[in-house]
């Protein structure tokens, strides 16, 4: 069973970087792209076009988002009895403390600072996966 | 005098006595505080008392009979007699009860000023002139003081720039000079007598006052000298502001205040608008500061694209295209890369001024330390064996004294080309300042450059000698500056450089480092 993962990222650039580092290292991933909050929130409550959607293992979220940023998508889900085992990690742009802070308090299960070299970002991604996506165990599905 | 009037009539005077108006008369004159000397119409002098004797230095037998004159030798006597204008009762109606101040003439010859009162005495022998004489040396010697005080003082008055007001511990206003007339757009009558709040309604007038919690001295004393900024208010209505300055004038009439009042409108102005320029001026440096921040900040996600794109775009196309494409995809990525270290340098550049954290109490020595730990593979890398004395502590923002030595240091070790950088840190104290350098045995710098290698982006040498963006020795000058200090340079081509820079030294009591 290939792993699900819900990208939230508003730049069409930044989803197919990452998806395209992810690449390289787990080509088996399916994924998912939200460009805004609400497209996030409507895919994981099955809402409007997102009827039919899986339930993702694992969700990407950046902060700065349109409609309904990041942190608002964090807050959702982890007030969500069926969504909040869902491990999310963030993947920002942002480094600042007032960001990392207020992530961890809304239970974002890691704060990640998009790098700005390639390479650097490559690296990252390579750990997510071999983390997150390889050594983790993750919950099994509940409808 | 009606007991006078109701006496008998009085017989002729004799040319030496008159014993019957001595004995009628004698102990109500004798009673009376001044010398009293009773003349007839004459100008002879018929009865005196003792102070009389005693005001003009005669015995009583010398002067009775004489001519007044003798002893006051003008003024009296003439009043006495009628003249073509007027009749003997003019002339003493015209005198009694006025005070005239003449000249009285002692035996010994010496003057003296007096004051004259009349009074008319029926007698048989017609009327004669009672004067009471009182001798007002002191009182001319007073009032001529007082005027000399007064001429003095309306010369320095009016001799003020400043409008002056001289007022009593009631609030009126007792003295003002010409500059205050003009100021307040009074004549002088208008103001003198008048409440002190006419003119500064208010702020002034409370402050001569004593309240509950102060004597009137005290509340005096405390306004004394300070420069109290009020509203002032002329005639027509109009108001502008004031700075007056108060300060006690000892008087007859007590303590007064005396107040230097100055039309600090200019002066308002003037504070206005500079007030405005330096608000302009921090908003438009706080905007170029932000502006600065907030570009590069913007400018680095769009350009994060380019460069991961054509990296990608390198490693996985590199050989599958033509040797003509790989060149260009080098080209784009290398100047991306270029651009991206450029913002990052400007980014950091910016942060200097609006991330910065406030002074405190460090050791420079542990910021030495952090700064070779970040510095740690270009330490390792070039062999380089870094040196130092001890160290001060310092007041500094600890991240900019760190960022401080990492890009010194990291100058000292990269400009570099034969064998391995020797750097030695050391600091000097002259009592004011600290002065920490940064010595190296690197390539040293041509002595017309010291200025410009503060510059942003200013860089000596070509890219594939040194690599860098030049922003390095641009932060350190700001973050000295920052801190208040200075940084220079001392080199010379080939025998290496040393980079200085200086910082107020702090007392060891004002600095405990807490652990």
């Amino acid at each position: 069973m290939p792993l699900r993962v819900l990208l939230v990222e508003d730049s069409a650039g930044d989803a197919r970087l990452t998806q395209e580092a992810f690449c390289d290292a787990n080509p088996t991933i399916r994924w998912h792209v939200a460009t805004d909050g609400v497209e996030a929130m409507a895919f994981l409550n099955r809402t409007g076009d997102h009827s039919s959607a899986p339930r993702p293992d694992f969700i990407l979220l950046d902060l700065n988002l349109p409609k309904m940023d990041g942190r608002e998508v964090l807050a959702r889900i982890k007030d969500n009895e069926n969504l909040k085992s869902i491990p999310i990690v963030i993947l920002t742009t942002s480094d600042a403390e007032a960001d990392i802070v207020s992530s961890y308090r809304l239970h974002a299960n890691c704060f990640m600072s998009k790098p700005v070299q390639l390479e650097d970002f490559e690296t990252l991604v390579n750990s997510i996966n071999d983390f997150w996506l390889t050594r983790v165990k993750l919950p099994q599905q509940v409808q | 005098m009606n007991s006078v009037r109701a006496a008998d009539p009085i017989p002729a005077a004799t040319c030496d006595t008159n014993p019957q108006l001595e004995g009628r008369y004698r102990g109500l004159l004798e009673a009376a505080p001044d010398a009293m000397v009773v003349a007839d119409q004459g100008g002879e002098i018929v009865l005196l008392n003792l102070q009389a004797e005693r005001q003009f230095g005669y015995r009583r037998d010398e002067l009775l009979g004489q001519p007044v004159t003798n002893i006051i030798p003008e003024g009296f006597a003439e009043r006495l007699i009628a003249d073509d204008l007027r009749s003997t009762e003019d002339a003493l109606a015209q005198q009694i009860g006025t005070g005239i101040e003449l000249i009285g003439l002692r035996k010994d010859g010496s003057r003296f000023p007096i004051e004259l009162m009349l009074s008319p005495l029926e007698t048989a022998e017609g009327t004669l002139v009672t004067a009471a004489i009182r001798n007002i040396s002191l009182r001319k010697a007073a009032e001529k003081h007082l005027d000399e005080m007064e001429g003095k003082y309306c010369g320095l008055l009016e001799a003020a720039p400043d409008a002056m007001v001289v007022v009593n511990q009631d609030g009126d206003i007792v003295l003002l000079n010409l500059q205050a007339e003009k100021r307040f757009g009074y004549r002088r009558d208008e103001l003198l007598g008048q409440k002190v709040t006419n003119i500064i309604p208010q702020g002034f007038a409370e402050r001569l006052v004593a309240d509950e919690l102060r004597s009137a001295k005290d509340a005096e004393e405390q306004q004394i000298g300070t420069g109290i900024e009020l509203i002032a208010l002329r005639k027509d209505g109009t108001e502008f502001p004031i700075e007056i300055m108060l300060s006690p004038l000892e008087s007859a009439e007590g303590i007064l205040v005396t107040a230097a009042i100055r039309d600090i409108c200019v002066r308002k102005k003037a504070e206005a608008h500079l007030l405005r320029k330096v608000e302009e001026l921090n908003r438009s440096n706080e905007e170029l500061a932000q502006f600065a921040y907030i570009a590069s900040h913007d400018l680095q996600e769009p350009l994060r694209m380019v460069a991961s794109y054509t990296q990608l775009l390198s490693k996985r196309y590199k050989g599958k295209l033509d040797a003509d494409a790989d060149e260009f995809i080098a080209f784009a990525v290398d100047g991306a890369s270029r651009m991206q270290r450029l913002i990052q340098g400007l980014l950091a550049y910016s942060r200097v001024g609006t991330k910065g954290e406030q002074p405190r109490c460090i050791s420079s020595d542990k910021a030495l330390q952090q700064a070779l730990v970040n510095l740690g593979g270009a330490v390792r890398d070039s062999g380089a064996v870094v040196t130092h004395d001890p160290l001060p502590n310092v007041m500094a923002d600890e991240m900019q004294l760190v960022q401080l030595f990492q890009n010194l240091v990291g100058n000292a070790i990269k400009f570099q080309t034969s064998g391995a950088p020797k750097v030695h840190v050391s600091a000097t104290n002259n009592g004011t300042n600290w002065t920490i350098s940064v010595t190296d045995n690197g390539i040293g710098i041509d002595p017309q450059y010291f200025e410009r290698i503060f510059g942003v982006f200013q860089r000596l040498h070509k890219r594939d000698e040194f690599a860098g963006t030049g922003i390095g020795l641009a932060i350190c000058k700001k973050i000295v500056e920052r801190h208040g200090g200075t940084i220079w340079v001392e080199s010379e081509p080939g025998c290496g450089s040393t980079f200085r820079f200086a910082l107020a030294s702090i007392e060891n009591s004002e600095c405990m480092i807490l652990e």
